[in-house]
């Protein structure tokens, strides 16, 4: 037991985080806003030569080999710096067929590696609901292909994806996978207009006809795979939650120890210090419960519990923590020249993704009441 | 980062759960039961306490030279979380003095009290609170004079503390004093380590509003009694000094980590969590309605996250002590957090279970005898002692975060 970082990975965080300070300026995200792929490819890049998108990859991928957790921190890093990339859906999507993955499917990874290969990956339907249960997009299977219809929502990085990994019914056969070509005929990307202004969008499928050769895993494997996408998404997106989270919490400090009000900084009134102590507390609960989480997931012990823990935690607290540096900013916080609502905008729409507070919760009542047997904290509790 | 205990540490546990299954008779945690209401330990309990002290289990983490194991941080935590969970009884000997005698003391003064401190012989209550300052310890008025000269220098202590718990039951007091009647404020206290049975000391019971009737065994904020502590002309040898005259301050803190976190903090902060959770699974016909009820799912499930967090920031607590780092506001930071989660979930079952909640023990239509009743009338006082969510709030703010203290 030492739940802190150690040496190494602290190491691999002060050095992205270096990184990502350098490299991705509030200037640098304003631009990605305007821009129509609403990413920097020149960052990209920079991250792609740093070997950091293989990071908790298999060698045999052309990865690090690091486990989850280093790709936690990175994404964490990211998060930091709001960087403008499509890291959290190509490392997603880049896990799973790493765990699931045809010979073929894996050797694409080098690709995705080297960065010349963006993955995004489709979970929720129409409804909006964040499940594994792959509702609203169903396959067909008709000779060497399976037919998709349907629609999927909130896929994030679309456009500039070459593969997007898609969660579907099969017919007769329950949640599969498939990993499919976004130049597909029949595929339609409709961008969204989120708060963060990024590049989520609806994907609609028009019986787009998918080589079997697509499919990811044995059919018998579809919820295991769907499992495993959404906790490596949902585990991964609180990272980057609360790195942003605790970067937004700094600005709010360093602002109250210079901003002057009633002869002095308004960082002395106790009224601020104990929102900033509470705002603190917050950010270090969702980190610790990520950590644990991935830590789990990396050591392939049941873990969906304690993803839905943390996603649900953050998505609570990370609003809170952001609100209230705009409070302790007071009117200039609001003022778009001014970087701060870069941060809250984000943090607001990754508290949204990828499961929200109500349908983690959920998870958590359900392992909770619905397994036999008492309860015990720090005994991990099994999925209903 | 690493989120299991080692196989050594759960075998341990095993062995732990195996004594206490054979150990914790129905007689023996009603003796445990009674003493934790601070009525003292009766005597089944006394045996008990030799063999955990026979197996180390009270000190693993103390240093070898005085009776301790030398063990693990993380291990010892393990341990008294079991013991805890049994029959709601510290087994360590943490609290205030033994860490602090290590902490400070002479060497002779560590062979004295340590060792008979893992053998229970001594114990020690805590002497800080007075009437007139509890949160803003600097103020303490309680006075020591030195006098006399070559082998009969002494102290003499006038004054009062209250709220000192156990104090009925205590060998020792950790006494924080003024020694310098000209200092102000954190300069001039000193710590002496006085005998209970000094002539001079009066202890007077003050009774809680847990009193009448006790709480269930389970209770976890059950404190029946405290006291006050009068000290008339208390002659005090000087060898009962902790550390230098006038550094009291210093002493009190060093070796104090750990009065704030660990298992006992963090087990009266989470035990409802769970307790609740088993209740609604009882087959209880009032529990079932709830049991499928939204609103109360989406509370239990944001309550018991809200748990692990507390457990997470025990096991950060036990990380940084292990690691033999200091705490920066992470202790600060655990005491906030934990014992207002104990009141929120304290405050939250009471409404799911809604006027049956107010039923103490021994009432007609009472819920688990009462037990969340009974956390109900003290669940806050865990905000308030060994340091206040306000003052503890500040020094995150201070010191976790760097923000200025206010222009007087
Ligand atoms: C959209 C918008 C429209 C506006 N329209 C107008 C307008 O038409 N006319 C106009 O004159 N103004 C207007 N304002 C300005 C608004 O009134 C100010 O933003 C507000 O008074 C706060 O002042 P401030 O922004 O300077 O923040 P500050 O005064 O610097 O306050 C910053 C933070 O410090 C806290 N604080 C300050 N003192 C203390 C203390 N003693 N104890 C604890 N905390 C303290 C505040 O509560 C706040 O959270 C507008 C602002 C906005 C955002
Ligand atoms: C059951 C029980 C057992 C106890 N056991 C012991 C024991 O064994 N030994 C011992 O020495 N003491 C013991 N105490 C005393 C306990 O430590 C004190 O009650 C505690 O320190 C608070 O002191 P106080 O009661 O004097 O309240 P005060 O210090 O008067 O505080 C009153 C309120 O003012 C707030 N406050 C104080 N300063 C500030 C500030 N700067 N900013 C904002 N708010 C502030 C506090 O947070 C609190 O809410 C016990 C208390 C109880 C109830």
């Amino acid at each position: 037991m030492d739940v802190l970082p150690d040496e190494q990975e602290t190491l691999i965080q002060e050095t992205a985080r270096e990184f990502f300070a350098a490299e991705s300026t509030p200037a640098l995200v304003r631009a990605a806003e305007k821009d129509p792929s609403r990413y920097s490819a020149a960052l990209w890049k920079k991250i792609a030569d740093l070997g950091w998108l293989g990071i908790s990859l298999p060698e045999d991928c052309g990865g690090q080999g690091l486990p989850l957790t280093y790709a936690g921190l990175l994404l964490e890093e990211a998060g930091r710096a709001i960087a403008p990339v499509p890291l959290h859906g190509t490392l997603v999507a880049a896990l799973v067929l790493a765990r699931h993955g045809s010979a073929a499917q894996r050797a694409l990874l080098r690709q995705v590696v080297q960065g010349e290969l963006i993955l995004s990956f489709a979970v929720q339907g129409l409804q909006g609901a964040w499940s594994p249960a792959a509702e609203g997009l169903t396959g067909r299977a008709e000779g060497e292909y399976v037919v998709l219809n349907g629609s999927r929502t909130f896929v994030d990085g679309f456009r500039e994806s070459g593969h997007c990994l898609v969660l579907y019914q099969a017919e007769g056969d329950g949640v599969a996978a498939a990993l499919v070509d976004t130049t597909s005929a029949g595929m339609r990307g409709t961008d969204y207009v989120t708060t963060a202004k990024d590049s989520q969008a609806r994907v609609d499928f028009d019986n787009v006809r998918v080589p079997k050769s697509a499919l990811v895993g044995e059919p018998a494997r579809g919820a295991a795979i769907a499992r495993d996408l959404c906790d490596y998404a949902a585990a991964l997106m609180t990272s980057q939650l609360a790195g942003a989270t605790r970067r937004d919490m700094e600005f709010a400090v360093e602002y109250a120890g210079q901003r002057e009000a009633f002869g002095q900084p308004i960082g002395a009134f106790q009224a601020i210090q104990h929102l900033c102590a509470d705002m603190l507390i917050a950010v270090d609960g969702a980190e610790l419960l990520v950590h644990e989480a991935l830590w789990r997931l990396d050591q392939g012990l049941p873990a969906s519990i304690e993803v839905s823990q943390a996603k649900a935690f953050a998505g609570d607290k990370c609003i809170f923590v952001a609100r209230s540096a705009q409070q302790i900013h007071g009117g200039i916080g609001f003022m778009m020249e001014f970087d701060l609502q870069l941060w809250y905008r984000r943090i607001v729409a990754w508290s949204l993704r990828c499961g929200s507070v109500r349908e983690h919760r959920q998870q958590v009542a359900a392992a909770l009441l619905e397994q036999p047997g008492k309860v015990r904290l720090g005994m991990p509790l099994v999925p209903a | 980062m690493d989120f299991t205990f080692s196989e050594e540490e759960e075998a341990l546990r095993d062995e732990v759960q195996a004594f206490i299954k054979d150990n914790f008779t129905e007689e023996v945690l009603a003796d445990l039961t009674t003493g934790k209401r601070g009525r003292g330990f009766g005597p089944k309990a006394a045996p008990i306490f030799r063999k955990i002290a026979e197996r180390g289990w009270n000190a693993i983490v103390w240093p070898k030279a005085y009776g301790g194991q030398g063990g693990s941080r993380i291990t010892q935590f393990l341990v008294e979380e079991e013991f805890y969970r049994a029959a709601q009884v510290v087994i360590g000997g943490g609290g205030t003095g033994t860490p602090a005698v290590l902490a400070s003391g002479t060497e002779a003064q560590k062979q004295h009290y340590v060792p008979a401190a893992i053998r229970r012989e001594i114990i020690f209550c805590q002497g800080y609170s007075e009437p007139h300052c509890g949160t803003d310890l600097a103020g303490v008025r309680c006075r020591a004079t030195r006098t006399g000269e070559g082998d009969d220098i002494h102290y003499v202590v006038n004054g009062q503390k209250i709220y000192t718990t156990n104090a009925q039951v205590a060998t020792h007091i950790f006494l924080l004093v003024r020694t310098d009647p000209e200092s102000r404020r954190h300069a001039g206290l000193s710590i002496l380590l006085v005998p209970m049975d000094t002539p001079g000391i009066t202890v007077r019971p003050l009774l809680t509003v847990q009193n009448e009737p006790g709480g269930p065994a389970g209770t976890t904020y059950g404190e029946e009694r405290t006291n006050e502590v009068f000290f008339d002309n208390v002659k005090v040898p000087a060898s009962c000094l902790l550390g230098e005259e006038g550094d009291g301050w210093a002493v009190s803190q060093r070796g104090l980590n750990l009065d704030r976190v660990g298992a006992w903090r963090y087990l009266i902060s989470v035990k409802r969590d769970e307790d609740i959770v088993n209740w609604l699974k009882s087959g209880d016909e009032r529990a079932a309605p709830l049991k499928d009820d939204a609103a109360v799912r989406d509370k239990v499930a944001e309550l018991w996250i809200e748990g692990q967090v507390c457990r997470l920031m025990t096991m950060r607590s036990m990380t940084i002590e292990q690691r033999g780092q200091a705490f920066n506001y992470e202790g600060a930071a655990e005491k906030v957090w934990a014992p207002e989660h104990g009141v929120r979930t304290t405050e939250a079952i009471g409404q799911m279970l809604g006027p049956h909640a107010q039923l103490l023990n021994g009432s007609p239509d009472n819920v688990q005898d009462g037990l969340y009743a009974h956390n109900l009338l003290s669940a806050f006082q865990s905000t308030v002692n060994h340091g206040s969510v306000q003052v503890m709030r500040d020094q995150i703010a201070r010191k976790g975060l760097g923000l200025p203290k206010p222009r007087k």
